[in-house]
């Protein structure tokens, strides 16, 4: 229906558009109003909750809301915000950051080191169930701490002394949760510190909350003078209902009922490499960690297992369990964006209303009409007043692309976020129709690469896969895709070599002429060339397949199903296309298009012989981003890859200080990868965007993450 | 009187039950879930999130849960938006019902003038001709129509916005593209009932005692004539206040019915099964509605009733 639509509308519009340089109208200077951006996003924010949301619609609001460590760059590269210096330690395991003295929270109140830590502790609390805790889990006990399999013994147990951090050694389930409380009083919910008169909930004698946090821990606030430990608890709504739960501060002796007392669990010391606080480069062999039987009462759920310190209010220290040469770029992440416990203890589910948010980033927001629009201000209480030059950015909510482009050429608004633009506008605005491009239509590269899985549980014979792969001439898809998408065979995605600058082209290593694709890391400074993969051959392609068919015989499959996602043209096109070209060799292939959901699921059960499907990088790092999809049994290796030479080599690459060693034997290990053909590359995604001539500073960058506080509109 | 009110309310508990159940269990038999996604996840965080709102529980017990909240009248919270049901009604069905109610104004208006004309001067060139935009009306499609008006009065003329509710202008072509699919039906309608009206002895008598046209056609005929298109009203009202899909995606309309149908594709049970029970009350209060009326425009069936 969109398509058809959209199409309409195209053939209607392109077929008398006036002559002009831009696409639609382009307001006279005395009718621009530089007090107030407006900026076309495509779809609601599903949450403006850094914690919660996962959406590409609320990503840059939110990064605009809440202030990071680090935050995006024009390039789309970390630069320093709320931390002004950080050191990163030898082994590449320890990150500490410095924060500035002068952030406030829009209440009022200093954003510190503990705001991060919250918001670390926060998105790996199964309770939270953040889509975005996968994002820290680099840090020691992070992916545990979701699962709730790490404790820290509360008193000594066999070999193990009080303090030592603990994990789950058996395999099933905990059984049961250790941080269960009750009390025989009722509980008055509030601030740390505040008398049981500020108390803006209570939690009544006897009923169940779960312990969150104490105070005076290793990433938690200070305990308050004079008194002893307080706890942070959790008393939470029914499943599904309206009901979000709240949470508060209360003194911990209050807490005097353990329903988890008794249960009995089996546990051991972590590793060395998890357990938090051993700054040392680890060397040696593991000393024997005995599993012991301990009790509900010894043990305790408690982020002091996370590797994550606060020594004081603006120092943070991250402890990574294996070298993470790419930590930098964690700290602009959603989930380690600042966050105001005061507000989200109080509604859990519904601390970002406009009514109730607290933010700490250069934009505040005062009104959020759903599905309609957001009207976000310059925060006065950000410590750089002069970083935002409007006093107003209005969100226009759209979800459909052609009302979106409608929208931007009737001016309604300045800019459009990416991809907004319905296929069938392209050939209008690349130029292809009237042999010049629209001057305020952009193209970029993103760090995403459309590709289809090949199921090598089914598919097992490699020769199969490498015909499957020889077989397409990749260059024919932009054509009928029409949004400047790069063709390409090589896995990890980048910017076509032949539009490097030079400095990148230098920092690759590679001339002008030379074909492909280079992800650039640091701007004129590091950079990766992905292996060329199994480009278009088709004597390869035939050879391929005679051995596959030699070594199968009767196997040989009489038909594969390529499934893909139903809804899009382009995907429907993409499909046909490989549909003929593997015809050409006499393999049979049957197209089922399904909903994206029913594909998912397919394609979690194995369901399939080849799906379409794509992968979009947060951070310029093949190996975090990309090679990490195809190592054994991980659960996103949906096509059931495994090659243990391919593992090995990244193995190895993770402790390599010098990143153009690492590089040197991820791309050893891309190019082990791509020769097994588990995965077909087909092209690296683009983005565009529309940006009217006046719009100044409005750029996107690889990662889609348009600053949006950084834009401001130029009157002549 | 009132007890036909009280067992047709009675009677609509039954069907909000049945239509729960059936969106309830119709989504859950769909495959895939509301977590699944394309980017990369672990184990330990897809089960949290599921855990998060009891989908690892047994069907039985998620149905329990949701039928217990349903009776409290709570519709739970949305998977996928941070809202709740109950809060995400309330904003987007009152925006819909706005520009429904609107382009009902120009449905009935214009036709049920287009139709008692087209009666009145039956087998005319002005007959023919209204029943041939009534055709039309109801052969072209929202998204065919929708665009055409973009094209030609947004993008072309520029006198309206192509899409949004920024000002009252922003009403216009939204109520316009969902009165013609609707107006079609309600003037052919009328005209069949006033023609059969007409005919009836009771407009013979009205003529009779000498009447003028006008009174004997707009008093008297169309009371009955207008009856086809009283029943036509109940579904044809709920249809376009609850939001049509089509043309709240093409204008950008931040109503109910763009929530309904991504909650399907997103697999979001509450919401499907949240505004799937609104429907179904505001569906069986709009037929009550239609059955009264009954009553009030023919004493027929009032006596009958009685």
């Amino acid at each position: 229906m969109r398509a058809t639509s959209a199409g309409l509308v195209a053939a209607l519009a392109a077929c008398s558009l006036p002559d002009s340089d831009y696409f639609g109208r382009v307001p006279a200077g005395d009718e621009l109003d530089p007090r107030v951006f407006r900026w076309c996003n495509f779809n609601d924010p599903d949450s403006l909750d850094p914690a919660l949301t996962s959406s590409t619609a609320a990503s840059p609001l939110v990064s605009a809301l809440f202030d990071g460590l680090t935050t995006y760059g024009f390039d789309g590269n970390p630069v320093p915000s709320l931390a002004t210096t950080w050191e990163t330690s030898e082994d590449l395991r320890t990150f500490t950051f410095h924060l500035r003295g002068d952030a406030r929270w829009s209440s009022g109140r200093a954003v510190t080191a503990y705001d991060v830590a919250y918001g670390a502790i926060r998105v790996t609390d199964q309770v939270t169930a953040s889509p975005n805790a996968d994002n820290l889990a680099p840090f020691k006990g992070a992916v545990a701490t979701v699962s709730r399999r790490v404790f820290v013994l509360r008193r000594a147990v066999g070999p193990y002394a009080a303090g030592t951090v603990v994990e789950l050694a058996t395999p099933a389930d905990p059984p049961g949760d250790p941080n269960r409380r009750t009390a025989s009083r009722d509980l008055a919910l509030r601030d740390l510190g505040a008398p049981a008169s500020a108390a803006y909930a209570t939690v009544a004698a006897g009923s169940e909350v779960a312990l969150v946090m104490t105070s005076g821990g290793r990433a938690t606030l200070p305990t308050p003078a004079g008194a002893a430990a307080w706890a942070y608890v959790y008393r939470a709504g029914a499943p599904g209902s309206g009901d979000g739960g709240v949470y508060g501060w209360v003194p911990g002796a209050e807490l005097d009922g353990e329903p988890a007392a008794e249960l009995a669990f089996e546990v051991r010391r972590v590793a060395r490499a998890d357990e938090p606080g051993l700054l040392v480069a680890l060397a040696g062999d593991e000393p024997p960690r005995p599993v012991v039987a301990a009790h509900g009462r010894d043990l305790v759920r408690s982020p002091d297992a996370l590797g994550v310190r606060v020594p004081d209010a603006h120092t943070i220290v991250f402890e990574t369990a294996q070298p993470t040469p790419f930590f930098l770029s964690i700290t602009d992440n959603r989930a380690l964006r600042t966050a105001p416990i005061e507000a989200v203890s109080r509604a859990p589910t519904h601390w970002t209303d406009p009514d109730r948010i607290v933010t700490s980033g250069p934009l505040h927001l005062t009104a959020w009409r759903h599905r309609d629009g957001l009207t976000l201000v310059r925060s006065p209480t950000y410590w750089d007043p002069g970083a935002v030059k409007y006093e107003r950015l209005e969100v226009l909510t759209v979800d459909d692309q052609a009302a979106a482009a409608n929208l931007y050429y009737t001016a309604a608004c300045d800019a459009t976020t990416a991809n907004v633009v319905p296929s069938t506008y392209m050939p209008v605005l690349n130029g292809e129709q009237r042999g010049r491009p629209y001057k305020d239509y952009e193209v970029s590269t993103n760090l995403g690469v459309y590709f289809a899985w090949i199921n090598t549980k089914r598919v097992t014979n490699r020769h199969l896969r490498r015909a499957l792969a020889y077989a397409i001439d990749r260059t024919a898809i932009p054509h009928f895709t029409h949004g400047g998408e790069v063709a390409s065979a090589q896995l990890t995605p980048g910017t076509p070599i032949a539009k490097l600058a030079p400095a990148d082209l230098a920092a690759c290593g590679v001339t002008r002429d030379t074909p492909g694709v280079a992800l650039v890391m640091t701007a004129g400074e590091l950079c990766y060339v992905p292996p060329p993969g199994l480009a278009f051959d088709e004597a390869a392609a035939q050879r391929e397949v005679a051995l596959a068919r030699a070594e199968l015989g009767d196997a040989f499959p009489k038909t594969l199903d390529y499934r893909y996602n139903a809804g899009s043209e382009a995907h429907k096109q993409i499909a046909e296309y490989l549909q003929a070209a593997w015809a050409r060799l006499g393999i049979d292939v049957t197209l089922t298009a399904e909903d994206f959901n029913a594909m998912l699921a397919d394609g979690r059960a194995g369901n399939y012989d080849i799906m379409r499907f794509g992968q979009q990088g947060n951070v310029a790092d093949a190996e975090s981003e990309f090679m990490v999809l195809f190592r054994c049994g991980t659960p996103d290796n949906r096509g059931a890859y495994c090659n243990p030479a391919f593992d090995k080599l990244l193995d190895e690459a993770q402790p390599l200080r010098d990143r153009r060693a690492r590089n040197a034997k991820i791309r050893e290990a891309e190019r082990v990868m791509i020769e097994d053909a588990p995965v077909i590359p087909l092209y690296v995604y683009t983005l565009k965007t529309l940006v009217k001539p006046y719009v100044r500073d409005y750029h996107n960058n690889v990662i889609n993450q348009p600053p949006l506080w950084r834009a401001w509109i130029a009157k002549p | 009187m009132i007890r036909f009110i009280v067992r047709r309310l009675l009677a609509s508990v039954v069907v909000v039950f049945v239509v729960a159940s059936a969106s309830f269990l119709l989504l859950h038999a769909a495959p895939g879930g509301p977590f699944d996604t394309d980017q990369r996840r672990s184990a330990a965080v897809q089960r949290a999130m599921e855990d998060r709102y009891g989908l690892r529980d047994s069907l039985a017990a998620q149905y329990g849960r949701e039928l217990a909240m349903l009776a409290h009248g709570d519709l739970g919270r949305s998977m996928k938006r941070d809202v709740t049901v109950n809060d995400l009604i309330a904003q987007h069905a009152p925006v819909s019902a706005l520009v429904g109610a609107l382009g009902l104004l120009v449905a009935i208006g214009l036709g049920l003038g287009m139709g008692v004309l087209a009666a009145w001067r039956r087998n005319t060139r002005t007959d023919y001709g209204l029943m041939a935009v009534a055709l039309v009306g109801i052969s072209v499609p929202s998204f065919v129509l929708g665009p055409l008006l973009i094209a030609t009065i947004s993008i072309h003329l520029g006198w309206l916005p192509p899409a949004r509710i920024d000002g009252p202008a922003g009403y216009v072509l939204p109520a316009i593209t969902l009165g013609l699919l609707y107006l079609g039906t309600i003037a052919r309608l009328t005209r069949g009932g006033m023609l059969e009206a007409l005919g009836q002895d009771f407009v013979r008598t009205a003529r009779a005692k000498g009447l003028p046209e006008r009174t004997v056609v707009w008093k008297h005929a169309l009371r009955i004539g207008v009856q086809p298109v009283v029943t036509y009203l109940g579904p044809a009202t709920a249809a376009l206040i609850s939001g049509s899909f089509v043309v709240e995606k093409i204008f950008q309309i931040p109503g109910l019915g763009a929530s309904f149908v991504d909650s399907i594709a997103e697999r979001d049970y509450p919401v499907l099964t949240g505004v799937f029970v609104f429907y179904a009350v505001l569906l069986v209060l709009l037929n009550l509605v239609v059955d009264l009326a009954y009553g009030w425009l023919d004493p027929r069936v009032r006596e009958a009733r009685a």
